[in-house]
């Protein structure tokens, strides 16, 4: 695909003095949604696309395309020129030099090539029959569902980026409906890995009954100020939420309620927030990132204090430092942005079990719905709706549903108390969580 | 190369290709979308970017299974490719040769969503000086607005689809938009405000008045905001807002009618048609057709015609939404509600605009009629499970009510609640109705929904704040 970039680099030069980048992308990928214990969708993909950055008197323009011939990638090259005039020039924006060689980390597991359709199928159905299989008040598996896919990335720009990886990515999911006396909860999990052999079917399905079926029964409970338990599915939402205020880009907006708080005791003692781009078994890893910068490990809260923020290029020379590498694309359809790699939560752990008997009154929450729209990471407020079990003096009793858990960004941060023995990773932003144990929070009920 | 460039007859070739070990119905889809967005923050026009998609895809049924393949080549190529894709999913289920396609007369309906003024017409240096106005009429609100992102969203889709009953229609969309975030600061307190105005239309819709008054909606939202208190908790009487409000009856009721839900029975109204789920005053549609709606297309993506539904009729639930696939399986007609958000996306039932009719009463009784309670202006977006109705939504701006009067504005809020239980609550709706523009997601699908309400009554609901 180099070729296509160099097509368009050298279409580039015959305009005028700009410094342009260009960034490929080639993958295929597959998803299989079973139901029932027969195939209910089968999809197979191809996608293959040429991104065009142009950076003319301090101004960016940017064009895409999926028609990769000549005359495809000459309109794209022209069109990116063409957009660059019309915004505002800037004397931070630029494209990076390359710096320093490509982090060591391989995101791509040949076996991913080996996998048939069959495989695939069969994988997706052991979900699903793990999921019926545990237990009788299951009602339905809704959706279970088997994804791979991998692919090729190519960048290089005038100013001597030029590299390419490829990477690989596999899933599988269920959302399960128990039913008693009338009454449905729903629950869900993941397994994650870089090719099919890596994933836990059956730990998958079960694990997604017994969350639904451990919900049966669910009521409001009453209003209270009270310690929560989050499970790593809720904490790895709030955690999310956390990671947009820690971009350099919100901050230099003043969009983050942690600006001009560096080196201040934002969490509690013992806490510690990592991004880290190399990570071995990070689902975002990669050996650089959307601009070619070099991916590497940044923490972003050290016992308890805030170190600092995530940079892509143009955040960092604002600030007069360097890239960290988070100038992340979702696809050759859009601009890099800063967005966090992987994400790893750390801290003084303990049995989680050990952690919720240590609980007077509490919630462990094991659902939270509304985490995006409910929690604002400018203003610091917070307010979800919750599902989880009941805490008494130490012990789980009551599941508890339709009642809302408030309160503020910060003062939550500052009230983890204690983490639980049982990181994991949680796709969908890949996060590495554990149990969080938080004081003082409002749970409004009844 | 696009879509109208594109011929017909490659399609019915990939069709019997895509049918040549069984299946019942083959479908070819191809998009052509051109794209434009502009954002502007920190008084900056700092993004303009763009881009064109050209791809098609192959969509094979056989009983309920849906086999599904795309790519970017859209030529005899690909299409064979992503055809032989999805054949070789049955391969074995019978024999191996492919019928013959003929086709229908070309369908299309140009003029249903009259566009004006194309945005592609349009300078693209006008759309960047409406953002700086925008910007300016914001920051002109108060000099506690701190920062403002405005952003504008052009997009011109075209599409063709072809199936194997010989159906082939061409729909040719433009949709327009432009949004207005604002941040107002005081102290330590930071408040956010946003606003936004989309239609199925060209670039008329978005005149200089218009835009200032999105910003200016915008600011003075975040601004309200910055005097508000923590919200109080518990159960208490809700007034939601015209407008944004619809997002209530699009996440707690609109979801569950959606007919893969319904199949499942992962949907609480699924095997309760005619059953009541709502008070009697409440009738509820959806409606893809509405003239210029940010929702709206002539065919939906599987080339269905668009049209209005009535869902609840005096309470009672009259109707699903159905794709052809889900619409198959039920023996009943599809409503135009296959929606997918591009050729790299499988159609599924989706709403379009939808909303409950509105009453008789005005905004004003509704409040004067309620002692003590919560007015929610305007919602942040919510999330349901349709299995369960449970649902949670964000509350941007909203307010105590006090002796039958809106007073101090309240901060944090959240409503928290059951579907059909919520519904059957609703004792009075005003005539104030309005429709929002909002980007719906389900199954990692974006698409562009309408949502509508009057001011309306909940006479009990949990509010969930911290104060």
């Amino acid at each position: 695909m180099f070729d296509m970039l160099d097509r368009a680099l050298e279409r580039a030069a015959a305009f005028d003095d700009a410094e342009v980048e260009v960034y490929g992308e080639r993958s295929a990928s597959r998803r299989v949604k079973v139901f029932g214990g027969e195939v209910e969708q089968l999809t197979a993909a191809r996608r293959a696309g040429l991104g065009v950055r142009v950076v003319r008197a301090g101004a960016a323009g940017y064009a895409y395309t999926s028609e990769l011939s000549p005359d495809g990638i000459d309109a794209v090259v022209r069109r990116a020129y063409d957009h660059a005039a019309v915004s505002d020039p800037d004397q931070f924006v630029a494209l990076p030099d390359p710096g320093g060689g490509p982090a060591d980390v391989d995101p791509y597991d040949s076996r991913v090539e080996t996998v048939s359709d069959t495989a695939r199928v069969d994988l997706a159905l052991a979900v699903e029959a793990a999921a019926r299989g545990a237990d009788r008040r299951v009602k339905t598996v809704e959706d279970t569902i088997y994804a791979d896919g991998e692919g090729e990335v190519f960048l290089a720009s005038t100013t001597g980026v030029r590299g390419s990886y490829r990477a690989s990515q596999c899933y599988a999911f269920a959302y399960v409906l128990a039913e008693e006396e009338g009454q449905v909860e729903t629950g869900i999990s993941y397994t994650v890995g870089r090719a099919l052999p890596d994933l836990e079917p059956a730990a998958c399905g079960a694990e997604a009954a017994a969350r639904a079926c451990r919900l049966l029964g669910a009521r409001k409970c009453p209003s209270m100020k009270a310690t929560v338990v989050l499970d790593p599915f809720v904490a790895a939402g709030v955690i999310g939420v956390l990671s947009s205020a820690l971009t350099a880009d919100a901050v230099q907006k003043g969009r983050s309620l942690f600006a001009g708080r560096e080196g201040e005791q934002v969490a509690a003692p013992g806490l510690s927030l990592t991004d880290d781009g190399r990570h071995p078994d990070g689902l975002d890893s990669a050996p650089f990132d959307g601009e070619g910068t070099p991916s590497q490990r940044t923490p972003l809260i050290a016992d308890g204090a805030l170190q600092g923020f995530l940079y892509d290029t143009y955040t960092a020379r604002k600030a007069g430092r360097s890239s960290t590498g988070n100038g992340l694309r979702g696809s050759y359809q859009g601009l890099p942005g800063v967005h966090p790699t992987n994400l790893l939560i750390e801290g003084d752990v303990a049995p989680v079990d050990d952690l919720v008997a240590a609980v007077e009154r509490g919630v462990l929450v094991t659902d939270a719905v509304g985490v995006h729209s409910g929690a604002n990471p400018v203003s610091g407020e917070f307010s979800v709706g919750i599902s989880g079990i009941l805490i008494e003096n130490g012990r789980l009793t009551t599941p508890v549903r339709e009642v809302t858990l408030a309160g503020d960004l910060l003062a939550m941060l500052r009230g983890i108390v204690a983490v639980g023995d049982d990181a994991r990773w949680v796709p969908g932003g890949s996060i590495l969580t554990p149990s969080l144990v938080i004081e003082g929070m409002a749970i409004g009920g009844t | 190369m696009g879509v109208n460039d594109f011929d017909p007859g490659l399609a019915a070739a990939a069709i019997g290709r895509a049918l040549a070990h069984g299946g019942e119905f083959a479908e070819v889809y191809v998009e052509e979308r051109d794209g434009l967005t502009l954002r502007l923050e920190d008084r900056r026009l700092e993004q303009t970017s763009g881009g064109r998609d050209f791809g098609a895809a192959v969509r094979l049924l056989d009983g309920e299974r849906t086999f599904y393949a795309y790519s970017d080549e859209v030529d005899e190529a690909g299409l064979t490719a992503a055809a032989d894709a999805v054949a070789a999913a049955l391969r074995g289920a019978g024999g191996a040769t492919a019928p013959v396609v003929e086709l229908g007369a070309v369908q299309s309906r140009p003029g249903a969503h009259p566009v004006l003024v194309p945005p592609e017409t349009v300078d693209v240096r006008r759309k960047a000086d409406l953002l700086r106005a925008a910007d300016e009429e914001a920051r002109a609100a108060s000099g506690e607005i701190a920062q403002v992102i405005a952003a504008y969203a052009d997009a011109r889709q075209r599409v063709l689809v072809v199936n194997s009953l010989g159906e082939v229609v061409r729909d040719d969309r433009t949709r327009t938009r432009v949004s207005v975030q604002c941040v107002a600061r005081r102290g330590e307190v930071i408040q956010t405000g946003h606003e936004t105005l989309g239609g199925s239309c060209g670039f008329e819709l978005l005149g200089q008045a218009a835009v200032l008054g999105v910003a200016r909606e915008a600011a003075g939202k975040a601004l309200t905001m910055l005097d508000a208190k923590p919200a109080p908790v518990g159960l208490m009487p809700v007034v939601l807002a015209n407008g944004f409000g619809g997002t209530l009856f699009h996440e707690a009721c609109g979801h569950g009618l959606e007919a893969d839900a319904v199949a499942k029975d992962a949907s609480i109204y699924a095997g309760r048609m005619g059953e009541v789920v709502a008070a009697p005053i409440v009738d509820a549609f959806d409606d893809g057709a509405v003239r210029n709606g940010w929702g709206s297309a002539a065919f939906d993506d599987e080339g269905v015609p668009t049209r209005r539904t009535q869902v609840i009729e005096g309470g009672r639930l009259t109707g699903y939404l159905y794709d052809r696939l889900r619409a198959r399986q039920a023996d009943v007609p599809p409503t135009g509600n296959g929606r997918r958000q591009s050729f790299r996306h499988v159609p599924i039932p989706r709403m379009t605009t939808t909303y409950i009719a509105p009453g008789d009463a005005t905004p004003g009784e509704i409040i004067a009629a309620t002692p003590h309670g919560f007015y929610a202006k305007s919602l942040a977006g919510g999330q349901v499970e349709p299995a369960s109705g449970n649902f949670v939504f964000g509350v941007a701006e909203g307010y105590l009510i006090e002796g039958g009067r809106v007073t101090t504005p309240l901060r944090g809020a959240t409503l928290v609640g059951n579907g059909i239980d919520i519904l059957v609550k609703i004792d009075l709706i005003a005539s104030d109705y309005e429709v929002k523009s909002g980007i719906c997601g389900k199954d990692g699908q974006g698409v562009p929904v309408g949502t509508g309400q009057a001011t309306l009554r909940i006479a009990e609901m949990t509010v969930g704040g911290t104060g």
